[in-house]
């Protein structure tokens, strides 16, 4: 019978899990992300670079190529500094993607006071966050770790064991390196959201949260002449991080170890940031 | 018989007021679709109330249990059970209707293609079919209104908790709004927790009212006996000599009060109708100049419940703040 004869019937059979409910934001979010063009823009943008990376690694393992057509080959190597750069490139790129997309996650529900809405249903305030981190991370994964492991495969694939033994690391670093960085890119967007509530404040607020402390950490360490400032400036504690995990020699200042930390208690304050904003009801004292 | 909403000196404070103190009620016996209207002045607790069923205040004190399950202690089994319309705006304005219930829908447990299915259906029911591809911000506020009520009906709630569901609708669309409260009542078996100031849609479409004040319970009332009650009571205004009617009148079990000037006021006992008094009347010789079978109105019990009347306006009634206020 078509719908619109069959009147109103109460639904009567299973439920579905609670994962598959709290997995219906991310898989409705996406779709609507697909259909925003700047962020479609950014996402296929930020694919040209892995690109560029994938054919350099062919290259590296295909001097003889470049021998046969003639010229000088230069020297391509594959290990921690190559992918220390195609980090800070990609990093880049989820940056902007999480400062256009992720304010859309949030910004609306709460403007919208859709909310109360959301948590009258079975879901608690943690879930709903965790909904919204996937959608800005499944995203950013697709930007950052995903070809980052794809570019390692490659390499071992064309390499052969004997760069597998000296570099299995780089994989993990690779790894680990982007998650720090999906997780707190994500975190300070959907905390910006929740924060100024307005989608282009939000996404302007975004970026002004890596330029403005990079820009305290510089001024900090010039007029004091010290070098721990570094671990308020996010892109350059996340660098130290990924010389660190890579392989790569750290740059003077704190080292990996310090700035992870300094990167972690930015994370968590930034879930503060959440923990207060994201409620079903203000209650004014 | 378990009740759909049992209350158990459930005290809730929200900053350092406690908002709701030490309330304990049963509410809708279970086993059929009950309306339970909740009245109380701005700032009685109503909302807060709300809240505290849905989970989003914790109690200080006490418990509040919805169909058996605690609202602080296991939430989820709860909001499984409930559909919320909230009174403010609550929607994605650039999401289609249908999107914006289908999301609602399997949020609240039921398959992608079900809850497609139910979008579309649900749509239709409240009359919003021809629009549902529209985004919601293009509508109208009574068609908003109806696009929350449907979010709230669309997974087949258990209890569906409305606060103040015919807020800014034209006489129209409150009666259909009314009518879908009633039909999901009766028809689907839903229980129905109705928030509202406009005490005539209370009375329209409720079982039970639970009236707050301050934060506390002040009359908790099966409206239907009420109703069963209000028809007891009789005013009447005779023609002749009534000298002897009160004697007649109590010999028939009933009470009554002379006001003088040819006015009564009696209560009827039970099994004593009104057609009983028209013969009893008639007997005595005495015309009949009125006879009104008065009732409490919901308004009149919401008044006398919050204090503002002392008892029933009429006669003597006393209007405990008309001279201050002029309101009554």
């Amino acid at each position: 019978m078509a719908v619109y004869k069959r009147g109103y019937g109460k639904y009567q059979g299973p439920l579905t899990s609670h994962s598959a409910r709290v997995l219906a934001f991310p898989r409705m979010a996406w779709q609507r992300l697909m259909g925003q063009r700047l962020v479609l823009i950014v996402l296929i943008l930020s694919l040209f670079w892995p690109l560029g990376c994938t054919g350099y690694v062919y290259l590296a393992n295909n001097l003889d190529l470049l021998k046969t057509i003639g010229g000088a080959a230069p020297i391509f190597s594959v290990d921690g500094k190559f992918f220390l750069v195609f980090m800070n490139v990609q990093a880049v790129f989820a940056t902007l993607l999480a400062a256009l997309a992720g304010p859309g996650l949030v910004a609306p529900d709460l403007a919208n006071g859709a909310l109360p809405l959301y948590l009258s249903r079975p879901l608690s305030r943690l879930d709903y966050v965790a909904a919204r981190l996937l959608v800005l991370g499944g995203m950013l994964s697709f930007v950052t770790w995903v070809p980052g492991l794809v570019l390692v495969a490659m390499q071992c694939g064309m390499a052969g064991w004997s760069w597998i033994r000296p570099n299995w690391s780089l994989a993990a670093g690779v790894l680990a390196g982007f998650l720090l960085w999906v997780f707190l890119v994500s975190f300070v967007a959907l905390a910006c959201s929740a924060y100024v509530r307005m989608r282009i404040i939000a996404g302007a607020l975004v970026l002004g949260f890596f330029f403005v402390l990079a820009g305290m950490a510089q001024v900090l360490n010039s007029v004091l002449r010290v070098e721990w400032a570094v671990l308020i400036n996010p892109p350059r504690a996340a660098y130290h991080v990924w010389c660190g995990l890579l392989g790569v020699e750290v740059p003077d200042g704190p080292g990996p170890l310090a700035c992870g930390l300094a990167l972690a208690g930015m994370t968590v304050l930034l879930a503060w940031v959440l923990e207060r904003k994201l409620r079903p009801v203000e209650v004014v004292a | 018989m378990p009740h759909v909403i049992e209350l158990e000196d459930l005290s809730v404070k929200l900053g350092r007021r406690e908002v709701l103190q030490s309330i304990s009620c049963r509410l809708g016996e279970q086993g059929g679709g009950r309306a339970i209207g909740l009245l109380g002045p701005n700032g009685a607790g109503k909302s807060t109330l709300i809240r505290t069923l849905l989970g989003f205040h914790k109690p200080l004190r006490g418990t509040a249990r919805i169909l058996g399950y605690d609202c602080h202690r296991f939430p989820r089994d709860v909001k499984t059970r409930i559909g919320y319309m909230p009174e403010t705006e609550a929607m994605i304005s650039d999401m289609t209707a249908v999107t914006f219930l289908r999301l609602m829908g399997e949020i609240s447990g039921l398959p992608p293609e079900v809850a497609l299915e139910k979008a579309h259906e649900v749509l239709y029911h409240v009359g919003l079919g021809e629009a549902r591809y529209r985004t919601l911000g293009t509508y109208s506020l009574g068609m908003r209104q109806m696009a929350k009520f449907a979010q709230a009906i669309v997974h087949g709630p258990e209890l569906l908790i409305l606060d103040e569901p015919t807020n800014g609708l034209d006489p129209a669309a409150r009666r259909r709004m009314l009518e879908l409260i009633r039909e999901m009542k009766d028809e689907h078996g839903m229980y129905v927790l109705l928030c509202s100031h406009l005490l005539h849609d209370v009375e329209e479409v409720c079982d039970d009212v639970l009236i707050l004040h301050n934060g506390r319970v002040v009359h908790h009332a099966d409206l239907e006996a009420e109703r069963r009650s209000n028809r007891r009571f009789v005013e009447l205004e005779v023609i002749g000599d009534d000298s002897r009617l009160a004697e007649a009148l109590l010999e028939e079990g009933a009470q009554a009060v002379n006001e003088g000037g040819g006015r009564w006021r009696v209560v009827l006992p039970p099994g004593v109708t009104v057609d009983g008094l028209w013969r009893l009347l008639a007997r005595e010789n005495l015309g009949v100049h009125k006879l009104n079978q008065r009732r409490d109105s919901l308004e009149e019990i919401f008044l006398k419940a919050v204090g503002h009347i002392r008892e029933t306006p009429g006669g003597e009634a006393q209007r405990e703040e008309a001279g201050a206020h002029g309101r009554i």
